[in-house]
């Protein structure tokens, strides 16, 4: 059973000093540690991003795949390997701009894996320019008069798509997230966890503070039922935030904004994924029955 | 006539709107032909809709070896009067015409002299079997009567056919084919082709491209298909999807090509042949999935079936307009393999060795085909399933990765992308003890690591690690293939690749009684060139001809490049048709006659 310090055995980061990126991989590999998951019952899939350079910052079996990408390249690793738990990490340009149509299909599938997304409302590695989440307004060099959209919003829309796992999460609360990412991975079908993790060098705005002085947790509201998928949806709705709105006219909920338990997965539509697919092909498939139907 | 005179052999045009059952009609009498020991060849043109275009259905029958279509035609079946208007010319002097003589389409209409005209009744006694939808089998039973052959093993084949629907549905069709085989049997008297079933004939196979594709991925072991609906590809979904349970293969239909090309990624990655397929424009949404393969070094085997593009093109017809196109697709440098298959038995070799090649190779392979190929019928011998095998290369499929050193690097630790002779790796899969491999997409170093692959080194290194894979393959793909005389001692030398093999074969045999010998080489892996092999051929050729179905001349421009020589002649055709073997052999006996 491997260790935090062997989870985080690879190469040293090389994220901004502040990046939310480290409390998500300290949240993620302690969360891995106390699960007991064996190296070799899990793979992890990354698409490209800041975040995506983060394969090299864990020891885990993975691919570092495509930008946009990760959803399709874990869904093969998923749908052929029943013995793998599926792990797939994601930027917000990189699985709701560029991925964004693997994301409505993967959540509809209900394929059962984790899908984290590192949500920093801006793009990163290419220096800074808006994003799918960016906020309506904001000023990036892509769109130096403002960002002319309104925002992605991924709860929403995974709610709305079916999804039976959707929860929100803030880096700048360890805690909370690992609690977040330990009911992710207990999920059994397709679990959406979308992190705010802030981008120190390139969103000036939505920056730890201000989270800090606008989240608050699902779990603390009264009344709040993750099992009712239109309340949900209601709720997603606060994901827009005026620019410049002040700290008590727009609070973020964190937590899980819905759950379905017992769902069926893609995986249980398919009975003959009753082993990894490698063992079909050790020798010949015998198709002397099916050549028959061509005589 | 260059094509075997009239009585030899039988081809059967049937023509009407798309929705009139054509293509399941002329399948049901092919399957009838084959089943009474008789070769045959079909061709299936239709344009890109579902109701009211003009549809045929060729079907040609011969007690002998065929390779191909061809454009003469016997009996025509005009089940409309546009079929009359379009396709009369293609008769030969002598030939049938089947009409309905109550269709008030066809009342000012009258056969010319050189033409048998046989007028069915088709419409009325369809509906006295029981509906006008049975108009084609009404045909099909007069067909057979022309030629002097039985109707039952068409029954047997009209019973097979709606074998799944309620029993008076078969015997009301089996009724339809007896009526119009009794209308036609005086018409036969004067016709002149008798087909006869082939007693003890071999086991045959009657298949088209897509399923000789099919059958072989299953036979390799397939574990995992994904595609996104294309023609011609598509038919190829519906034959892994349909085998998913039986076979046991996860088939999935994807968002776009980008996820299937992804997912077949992601497949390798867990260790299952995974493969999947689409026309030139879905693998336009593949190709950056497909350069991830290669530097990923994974195994995937995509299929890349040609209709005349760019973009949507003509969906339904048929080009060999896509080889430059796979052999450069995806940025950057890698090692691939592409192979293409000329007939539907190649089609089944090549597919399962494709997965051989990909697992050895650790690399991507194309099986590049077209409409022609996907589309289109033919009687084969029966699959060599003795034949295949299954190797996986350097692979660890589970157990402890200790036992196997050469996979360690100096500290232990297991190395996806180490160093190697051939460049190949040992490949550990997810779930192997102590073998925490990580595979990716940037430039990478030994363990797998994205910003270690930066420095010049280690970018060179694992560079040419990847590109020393050709080096292997030249040893392990299927060299050309070579028909007809010795190239020094033909009067003409042809070069081809893929579905030109049939009409090429044709022309051959039919040039023999002309006294013209022809040599003729097959490209089958078109990468790595067999630029060595090719290069002898054409030197030892007195006058040398490059066939392909584009207009740029893709093969020729390879044989320039690769082998620093050109030929003498070249025979190109764009217009959606492939080649037929009357235009081959009249191309080969012009060049034969310059020599």
């Amino acid at each position: 059973m491997p260790e935090v310090a062997e989870i985080q055995r690879a190469l040293a980061p090389t994220w901004c000093p502040g990046c939310g990126n480290f409390n998500m991989q300290k949240a993620l590999s302690e969360v891995l540690a106390e699960s007991g998951m064996g190296f070799e019952e899990y793979a992890m899939v990354w698409g490209i991003g800041c975040h995506g350079n983060g394969a090299d910052f864990y020891r885990s079996q993975g691919f570092h795949g495509l930008h946009g990408r990760a959803l399709p390249l874990a869904t093969g690793i998923a749908l052929t390997n029943p013995d793998l738990k599926v792990i797939v990490e994601m930027g917000d340009g990189d699985g709701y701009g560029i991925g964004g149509n693997h994301f409505l299909h993967s959540v509809r599938r209900n394929i059962d894996m984790v899908a984290i997304f590192h949500n920093n409302q801006i793009y990163g590695l290419t220096t800074g320019q808006a994003s799918p989440t960016s906020d309506q307004f904001m000023k990036t060099p892509s769109t130096p008069g403002g960002v002319v959209e309104e925002p992605v919003n991924p709860v929403g829309v995974a709610v709305a798509q079916g999804a039976t796992f959707v929860a929100r999460a803030f880096a700048g609360d360890v805690e909370h997230l690992k609690d977040l990412y330990r009911q992710a991975l207990a999920h059994k079908g397709f679990a959406v966890v979308d992190v705010y993790q802030p981008c120190v060098t390139w969103n000036k705005i939505n920056t730890f503070k201000w989270f800090r002085d606008r989240v608050y947790k699902l779990e603390e509201l009264e009344g709040y039922d993750p099992t009712d998928r239109t309340a949900a949806f209601k709720l997603s709705m606060s994901t827009f935030h005026e620019l410049t709105c002040a700290p008590d006219e727009c609070k973020i909920p964190i937590g899980v904004f819905y759950r379905e338990e017992d769902s069926f997965t893609y995986q249980d539509g398919l009975p003959q994924l009753d082993r990894p697919m490698w063992k079909r092909a050790v020798e010949p498939r015998d198709i002397g029955t099916i050549l028959e139907k061509y005589e | 006539m260059p094509a075997p005179a009239k009585g030899s052999e039988l081809r059967v045009k049937i023509g009407g709107e798309a929705g009139f059952g054509i293509k399941a009609a002329g399948q049901t009498l092919a399957r009838s032909f084959v089943a009474s020991g008789l070769e045959i060849f079909d061709l299936t043109e239709y344009p890109s809709l579902i109701r009211g275009g003009h549809n045929t259905y060729t079907l040609r029958v011969s007690p002998s070896a065929i390779s191909s279509h061809v454009e003469a035609v016997d009996v025509l079946v005009a089940l409309n009067r546009e079929t009359i208007d379009l396709h009369l010319e293609e008769l030969v002097d002598g030939g049938a015409i089947i009409y309905d003589p109550d269709d008030k389409e066809n009342a000012d209409w009258q056969a010319p002299e050189r033409l048998l005209a046989v007028p069915v009744p088709l419409l009325s006694l369809a509906k006295d079997a029981g509906g006008p939808i049975m108009r084609n089998t009404v045909a099909l039973g007069a067909v057979l009567a022309l030629v002097g052959f039985p109707v039952d093993p068409l029954a047997d084949g009209l019973r097979a056919q709606f074998a799944h629907k309620a029993p008076e549905i078969a015997e009301q069709n089996v009724a339809a084919a007896t009526a119009g085989h009794e209308h036609a049997v005086e018409a036969a008297a004067t016709f002149g082709i008798t087909l006869e079933p082939v007693p003890d004939a071999p086991r045959r196979l009657l298949v088209d491209g897509n399923e000789a594709i099919g059958l072989g991925a299953l036979a390799a072991g397939i574990g995992f298909y994904a595609a996104y609906p294309m023609t011609p590809a598509s038919s190829l979904l519906h034959f892994m999807a349909a085998h998913e349970r039986d076979a046991g293969v996860v088939v999935k239909h994807t968002e776009d090509e980008i996820a299937a090309m992804n997912m077949v990624v992601g497949a390798a990655f867990t260790g299952a042949r995974a493969m999947c397929a689409s026309a030139g424009g879905g693998f336009a949404l593949m190709v950056e999935a497909f350069g991830m393969a290669g530097v990923s070094e994974s195994a995937v085997v995509v299929g890349v079936f040609t209709r005349p593009g760019p973009a949507t093109g003509l969906p339904t017809w048929t080009e060999q307009s896509d080889l430059r196109y796979v052999l450069h697709a995806a940025q950057g440098e890698f090692p691939r393999v592409v192979l293409a298959p000329g007939d539907r038995v190649d089609a089944f070799n090549l597919t399962w060795q494709a997965f051989n090649l990909a697992d050895q190779l650790q690399t991507p392979v194309v099986i590049l085909g077209d409409s022609y190929l996907s589309d289109n019928r033919q009687s084969v011998p029966y699959f060599d399933l003795d034949a295949v095998v299954v190797d996986r290369g350097k692979l660890v499929a589970e157990g402890d990765i200790a036992k196997h050193p050469d996979a360690l690097g100096q500290s232990g630790e297991y190395l996806r992308y180490k160093l190697a002779d051939y460049g190949v790796s040992v490949r550990a899969l997810p779930g192997v003890k102590g073998a925490t491999q990580l595979c990716n997409s940037y430039e990478h170093d030994e363990y797998g690591h994205g910003s270690a692959g930066e420095p010049a080194a280690t970018r060179v290194a694992q560079n040419e690690k990847r590109m020393r894979k050709l080096e292997l393959a030249r040893n392990l793909v299927p060299r050309p293939a070579v028909f007809g005389a010795e190239a020094a001692e033909a009067d003409v030398a042809v070069l081809f690749f893929g579905t030109t093999k049939g009409p090429v074969l044709e022309a051959i045999r039919w040039l023999e009684p002309d006294g013209v010998t022809v040599a003729a080489m097959q490209v089958v892996t078109l990468w790595p060139f067999p630029a060595d092999d090719v290069a002898v051929f054409l030197g030892a050729a007195k006058r040398s001809i490059i066939i392909e179905g584009n207009y740029t001349g893709q093969l020729q421009g390879l044989v320039r490049e690769q082998c620093l020589r050109d030929v003498d002649e070249t025979l190109h055709r764009y217009d959606g048709r492939p080649f037929s073997p009357e235009q081959v052999y009249a191309k080969l006996k012009e060049v034969a006659g310059n020599a």
